[in-house]
């Protein structure tokens, strides 16, 4: 019998939802996909038909997140902002929307989206990345700064993000006010060194 | 610009010195140039960089004088054990954050205090608060969705994006209440009071190489004393109780207003309170204003002062220039609360003391009472110099109390000698007292700074006389 893709997506979510539940309260590395399977009602390898490991499972979650937060953020952009206030605007609004992962996501954000090369690229978290870095491409376009090189721009601008996404997940003031202070800080810095305004510009080396 | 580079010169050549292995300090004055020339961020990067400037390098420079001044009677083994924490503390501040202002403020004011003339002494007590650094709309939508869940403009039928006026731990935006009345609303920087903390860890391992003088416990209580004022300043429903008794101690009689608190629109990092529509005192002074004029807003702020101090036993710490408002028709707002020492009944019934010994003038009684705010337990402990010095700052501190008739806080020469005690004290670190007495020096040399600015007289004995009337009919006051 041919399972109907309504089902499918419902099955999807489900899955999603327990998963969810599983790593808030055991947490990501004590919880194993035969937990994840059986709370969802599933033979283990049925799941495996939707999602290939624990961590794609996450990573679906983290991109589903960030895919809102981008939504959010076109809805809550007046136009009027300036580069920096854009960026903040951008990372805040996706955190608001990965803020029901916090408690476990650390782990799996390390594992999925480091910049180091690894043999298996987890293709959710890859999705998640590009997703991020074509949004920020867009707005950096918008706002014409152009003095660093892109692939300079973007791997100092992934860094600053990673940076914050492990500060985020460790922070334990409340409502992780010290992130937004860090956010804050970290792209006054980014913007300076992208639209080459900072005091120094290298100019003492030219010569 | 010469007679600057001789007094630094002069200053170095006082500092203590490793004859082997530096006998000409250079040693030292390369450590000096090396934390002085470091590099910050650049002004745009933020306000709180903004004293990264050249005069914050001097005052840091001359603070560093000033605290080796503090050991230079210690034998010169322990000297140079000191010199190296010294070392290592300076180091630490470039590591400050929002503290580093006040540091430089204060650095600079203690370094220049000999040759600082009363106005720049009245600017600089003017600016001596935290800064907080500028928050684009951005930052202010996240604070109002964790503290209310909702965005500015799903709150208020108008919100300003731009701040109309700094405060010393965030920003002040004017808004419209959907009900139509307009209001400030004051927003906390993100995440300060943990920099507050950390700033004054950072603090007392600067100030570490003093711990060998005699002053450390009490120097320790005070930073205690101001962290705990500070800390509370972060809490803004702390200020809104304070802002809320304020209130009640006026009535429309007394031209004296303190805006009203919008609970319902206010949190610990958010305060919305009533817009009160008038300028501050650099523009009412560039408005030419009479004589008359003010010394009507002096016989105001000495009323607001008074009351505070008689009725609830306040000392508003912080009198910051920008926390009145000069109003079109003639009153006076009030509008910061945020540092407010409320004193204890001790330190009240002490101030009363103080205040009947003085007004009795009974010499010796009031030398007893010196040496006991000085923490010794009695004058000859104290010691005659150190007695002399600080009887002439509290004196001074007290002398409008014994003055009838008008009295002309703008005189130059009074400001003066109340500078120049200060500054006595201060050169001879005759600095040790109760807490309380940090408070009661910023609130005095604060007030007075303003009030000199304002060139205004008074009627100070009468305003007493009615205020401190009250307190006696009505002893539940505090």
């Amino acid at each position: 019998m041919r399972i109907s893709e309504q089902t499918k997506q419902e099955t999807r979510l489900r899955i999603l939802g327990k998963a969810a539940e599983l790593f808030v309260t055991k947490g990501f590395e004590e919880s194993t996909t035969r937990d994840i399977a059986l709370a969802a009602g599933l033979a283990t390898g049925t799941m495996f038909n939707y999602f290939p490991s624990k961590e794609t499972l996450a990573m679906t979650m983290v991109a589903e997140a960030l895919s809102q937060g981008r939504e959010d953020f076109q809805r809550r952009r007046t136009g009027e902002e300036d580069l920096a206030e854009e960026l903040f605007l951008f990372i805040a609004s996706g955190l608001r929307q990965l803020q029901p992962l916090r408690p476990f996501i650390g782990p799996v954000l390390e594992r999925s989206l480091s910049p180091f090369p690894r043999k298996t690229v987890c293709l959710e978290g890859e999705a998640a990345r590009m997703g991020h870095l074509d949004a920020v491409q867009e707005i950096i376009g918008r706002h014409g700064f152009t003095q660093a090189p892109d692939y300079v721009a973007m791997t100092i601008y992934w860094s600053l993000y990673l940076g914050i996404l492990a500060f985020w997940t460790n922070d334990g003031s409340p409502n992780q006010e010290a992130t937004q202070a860090l956010i804050d800080y970290s792209i006054r810095m980014f913007v300076q060194v992208i639209s080459g305004t900072g005091a120094d510009t290298g100019g003492a080396h030219a010569d | 610009m010469q007679t600057e580079k001789t007094t630094d010169t002069e200053r170095l050549d006082l500092l203590p010195r490793d004859r082997t292995t530096d006998p000409a300090g250079e040693r030292l004055e390369d450590l000096l140039k090396r934390i002085a020339l470091k590099k910050v961020p650049v002004s745009s990067f933020s306000r709180i960089w903004i004293l990264g400037s050249l005069q914050a390098k001097v005052a840091l420079a001359y603070l560093d004088c000033w605290l080796r001044g503090c050991f230079a009677d210690i034998d010169k083994r322990q000297r140079l054990k000191n010199e190296a924490h010294l070392a290592a503390a300076l180091q630490l501040f470039g590591t400050m954050g929002y503290l580093r202002g006040a540091v430089m403020k204060l650095g600079q004011m203690l370094a220049n205090l000999p040759e600082t003339v009363p106005e720049e002494f009245a600017e600089v007590l003017s600016a001596l608060h935290f800064e907080a650094p500028p928050m684009h709309y951005a930052l202010i939508r996240e604070v109002f969705l964790d503290e209310f869940g909702k965005e500015p403009e799903e709150i208020f039928a108008s919100f300003d994006r731009r701040a109309f006026a700094a405060a010393s731990l965030g920003q002040v935006h004017r808004a419209r209440l959907k009900s139509g009345e307009e209001v400030a609303v004051k927003i906390q920087y993100p995440n300060i009071a943990r920099t507050i903390k950390a700033d004054l860890r950072n603090l007392r391992l600067l100030l570490q190489p003093m711990c060998m003088t005699e002053d450390w416990q009490n120097l320790l209580d005070k930073l205690a004393d101001i962290e705990q004022m500070l800390l509370m300043e972060t809490d803004y429903r702390q200020e809104a109780r304070f802002a809320t008794v304020a209130r009640e101690c006026f009535t429309p009689g007394d031209g004296i207003v303190v805006p009203m608190v919008y609970e319902a629109y206010s949190t610990s990092r958010v305060l919305t309170t009533e817009y009160l529509r008038g300028r501050h005192l650099n523009e009412f002074l560039a408005s030419a204003p009479g004589q008359e004029l003010r010394d009507h807003f002096t016989d105001l702020m000495t009323v607001a002062t008074m009351r505070l101090l008689y009725r609830v036993h306040w000392l508003l710490a912080d009198p910051n220039p920008g926390n009145y408002i000069f109003m079109d028709d003639g009153r006076l707002g009030m509008i910061d609360f945020g540092c407010t020492r409320t004193m204890s009944d001790g330190e009240w019934a002490f101030q009363l003391e103080i205040e009947k010994a003085l007004l009795d003038r009974d010499e010796g009684e009031m030398n007893r009472l010196i040496a006991r705010a000085c923490l010794y337990d009695s004058p000859d402990e104290m010691g005659a110099e150190q007695l002399a010095i600080v009887g002439r700052g509290i004196r001074w501190q007290l002398e409008p109390w014994l003055t009838e008739g008008l009295f002309d806080f703008g005189d130059r020469e009074f400001f003066r000698r109340g500078i120049d005690s200060f500054v006595d004290i201060t050169r001879k670190r005759y600095t040790r007292g109760m807490p309380l007495h940090i408070w009661s020096t910023r609130f005095i040399l604060g007030a007075r700074a303003i009030v000199y600015r304002l060139q205004g007289r008074c009627n100070f004995r009468k305003i007493y006389a009615q205020e401190s009337a009250w307190g006696e009919s009505n002893q539940t006051g505090g």
